[in-house]
């Protein structure tokens, strides 16, 4: 076991391989304030990539419900009882064990397996409320009838838990993005990573009796382009970008500014100890507490800044780059109400107000001799 | 705490039970009639072989699953057959997900057949020959390899890139098209084709096995009142692998899964010491 050092729980810990950050590390922001479920970033990923044989029951991006829902089934929950409860003082390290120092002696990562029923209910506890609604209830804020929608996508951690459990090593980590992905001519379908990722993002083809899972869109970012999930989002929830490890963090670069700079996007389940690098901007009205368990210690702090979004211009003008273009924003800046994204080279990919231009027009149209309607 | 276990297996393990097989020489063609029990009758009798759960690596099972099994072997100058037989409550395929396959493998040394290498798996210059019988290929080799739909029969799919139910105008993809879409195919994964019984797999060490293009060997199993018989037919000699000798001594190693336990891969039962065997000229 080597030593390997985690910045979300800040401290070191132990892993199977040498620390060996890739020169680039693939990484989406979602903001879980914005996402309604619509499923399209869901479709856009499956007609892509999953609907082969064999690949009929898999979303290697899901949206599940959060508190009630999950794909596939109680994949959070038990991994969290599996672990058993920890301690995370906040402003300390996470001094708890992650799913590699739980391991038993018979196992690599501590892990449930799942049953192939499990995988077969992808909307279940879609749209269950946390509380009841009762006959004569009225909105009143703060209110404890919550739930939030938590899409997902394999999280290409810097810790693959999947990596560490593949007894044949025919998973590997790439070095020029950090993209995680099963070798599918080495895999001998053991299942091992199946079992040991906790977020549960490989997933076996019965028809290639092989395991599979998400790769990153690679060979669209390959090319410069965000993946399928980020750039068919309706809602621009998701920004995809190259992440760097907050030592070498750059104010200019999206993702940075989001996770390290203002701290607003947060990993999910980072006590779990994999690095993952998917991150998530807290809906502000769900449980503190929930929350909490999910994206550790930082929530409080996340939901404060991004309640105070109207006064960070900088802020507001990357949430709406988000989704203005399909290509990867390297950098970044805001002035003058316009957010302009660049490419690795330094060149304008599109710039966006931030704030949308009124227009008037008069009702009658002398021009044209016509009424406009306001038509809904 | 790993020495202290590999000491107190040794004494569990004795070195008696492992008793040579003596592969006695009978007439007959055994690459076509190995299941004839007549010619089994002529073998000699079962050797009962000590199995522990593999201790060495994760992933390990928790528990030894099958902790004997009896084997004996016979051959026709051409051909060599292992005969063996090992207790498991069930039946175990592996079609589903989350289902794995009851098996038995038998593992030869390459270089030397009288100095083996380490027996796990063997090591770097100094490879193994394996041989891997699975329940789930002779279903298939039997049934025909099962269609996701066969195998969940209340699944749906609209459609597989390429290949449409309603063709219409177009010109139907030719079937490399079609599995260009799906990874362990388009990528020749020896796993994702349809298995004729045994597999031939060399490896240099834990994590290297590699499935070999040779189909030359056989295999078939046989469970009742749970009990399997499985038997593995092989060529004596193989130019690029394992070669037997008439009226030489050489070393065999066995492992064996169950499915029903979830054993796969290093999850399985199997011997700590090889164990030879003479090759007898008559």
């Amino acid at each position: 076991m080597a030593k390997v050092k985690n910045w979300q729980i800040n401290r070191e810990m132990d892993y199977p391989y040498d620390e060996n950050r890739p020169k680039k590390q693939w990484a989406i922001v979602f903001d879980l304030n914005k996402c309604i479920a619509c499923q399209t970033c869901t479709l856009a990923c499956k007609t892509t990539w999953t609907s082969g044989k064999g690949q009929e029951y898999m979303f290697w991006n899901n949206v599940e419900t959060k508190p009630y829902g999950s794909y596939p089934l109680a994949w959070d929950v038990k991994v969290l009882e599996r672990l058993g409860h920890q301690e995370w003082e906040k402003k300390k390290p996470y001094y708890g064990k992650t799913i590699f120092e739980a391991a038993e002696n018979h196992e690599r990562v501590a892990h449930f397996a799942p049953e192939d029923q499990d995988w077969m209910y992808p909307n279940h506890g879609e749209d269950d409320c946390a509380g009841q609604v009762n006959k004569g209830d009225y909105i009143s804020l703060q209110h404890d009838k919550w739930f939030f929608y938590l899409p997902r996508t394999c999280a290409h951690c810097t810790y693959p838990a999947c990596l560490a459990a593949c007894p044949r090593k025919a998973i590997y980590k790439r070095q020029e993005d950090g993209v995680v992905l099963i070798d599918q001519s080495r895999c001998k379908g053991y299942g091992e990573c199946v079992k040991a990722c906790p977020y549960k993002k490989s997933m076996y083809n019965a028809h290639t009796r092989i395991s599979e899972k998400c790769i990153g869109c690679y060979p669209f970012v390959e090319q410069g382009y965000q993946p399928r999930c980020v750039t068919n989002c309706i809602g621009k929830i998701r920004i995809m970008g190259f992440i760097n490890p907050p030592w070498k963090s750059r104010g200019s670069n999206p993702v940075d500014y989001l996770v390290h700079k203002t701290g607003l996007a947060l990993p999910y389940y980072p006590q779990l100890g994999l690095e993952p690098n998917i991150y998530y901007i807290p809906p502000i009205h769900a449980d503190r507490e929930y929350l909490t368990q999910m994206f550790g210690p930082n929530v409080d702090s996340a939901i404060e800044t991004y309640r105070k979004l109207k006064d960070d211009p900088i802020a507001q003008g990357l949430l709406v780059l988000m989704g203005s273009t399909d290509r990867i924003i390297y950098d970044f800046n805001v002035k003058n109400g316009f957010a302009y994204a660049y490419d690795e080279k330094g060149d304008e990919i599109i710039n966006v107000p931030v704030t949308e231009q009124m227009y008037s027009r008069p009702a009658f149209d002398e021009k044209y001799g016509t009424s406009r309607n306001n038509t809904p | 705490m790993k020495l202290n276990l590999f000491v107190s297996l040794l004494t569990l393990v004795s070195f008696e039970c492992n008793a040579d097989i003596d592969v006695k020489k009978i007439a007959g063609d055994l690459s076509k009639d190995y299941k004839n029990e007549t010619l089994w009758k002529m073998a000699s009798p079962d050797q009962v072989i000590n199995l522990m759960g593999q201790p060495m690596v994760a992933p390990k099972p928790k528990n030894t699953e099958t902790s004997l099994i009896h084997v004996t072997a016979v051959h026709d100058g051409k051909w060599i057959v292992f005969r063996m037989k090992w207790k498991d409550s069930e039946v175990s395929e592996s079609e589903k997900l989350a289902t794995f396959s009851d098996a038995v493998a038998l593992q030869f040394p390459i270089k030397n057949n009288e100095v083996p290498p380490p027996i796990m798996m063997g090591g770097k210059d100094d490879p193994v020959h394996l041989f891997h019988w699975k329940y789930q290929y002779q279903v298939d080799a039997k049934k025909g390899k099962k269609t996701i739909d066969q195998i969940y029969p209340n699944m749906t799919a609209d459609m597989y890139p390429m290949d449409f139910k309603q063709k219409g105008n177009f010109k139907e993809a030719s079937k490399d098209q079609k599995e260009s879409f799906v990874g362990g195919t388009a990528a020749g994964n020896p796993q994702s084709f349809s298995k004729s019984g045994v597999d031939e797999i060399f490896a240099e060490g834990f994590g290297s096995s590699a499935v070999s293009d040779s189909h030359l060997a056989q295999g078939y199993g046989e469970w009742h009142n749970g009990e399997w018989t499985a038997y593995i037919a092989r060529p004596l000699t193989y130019e690029n692998g394992s070669k037997l000798l008439i009226g030489k001594k050489s070393h065999v190693a066995f492992a064996v899964w169950q499915g029903g336990k979830k054993e796969i891969g290093a999850i399985k039962s199997l011997t700590m010491m090889w164990t030879p065997f003479n090759i007898l000229e008559k």
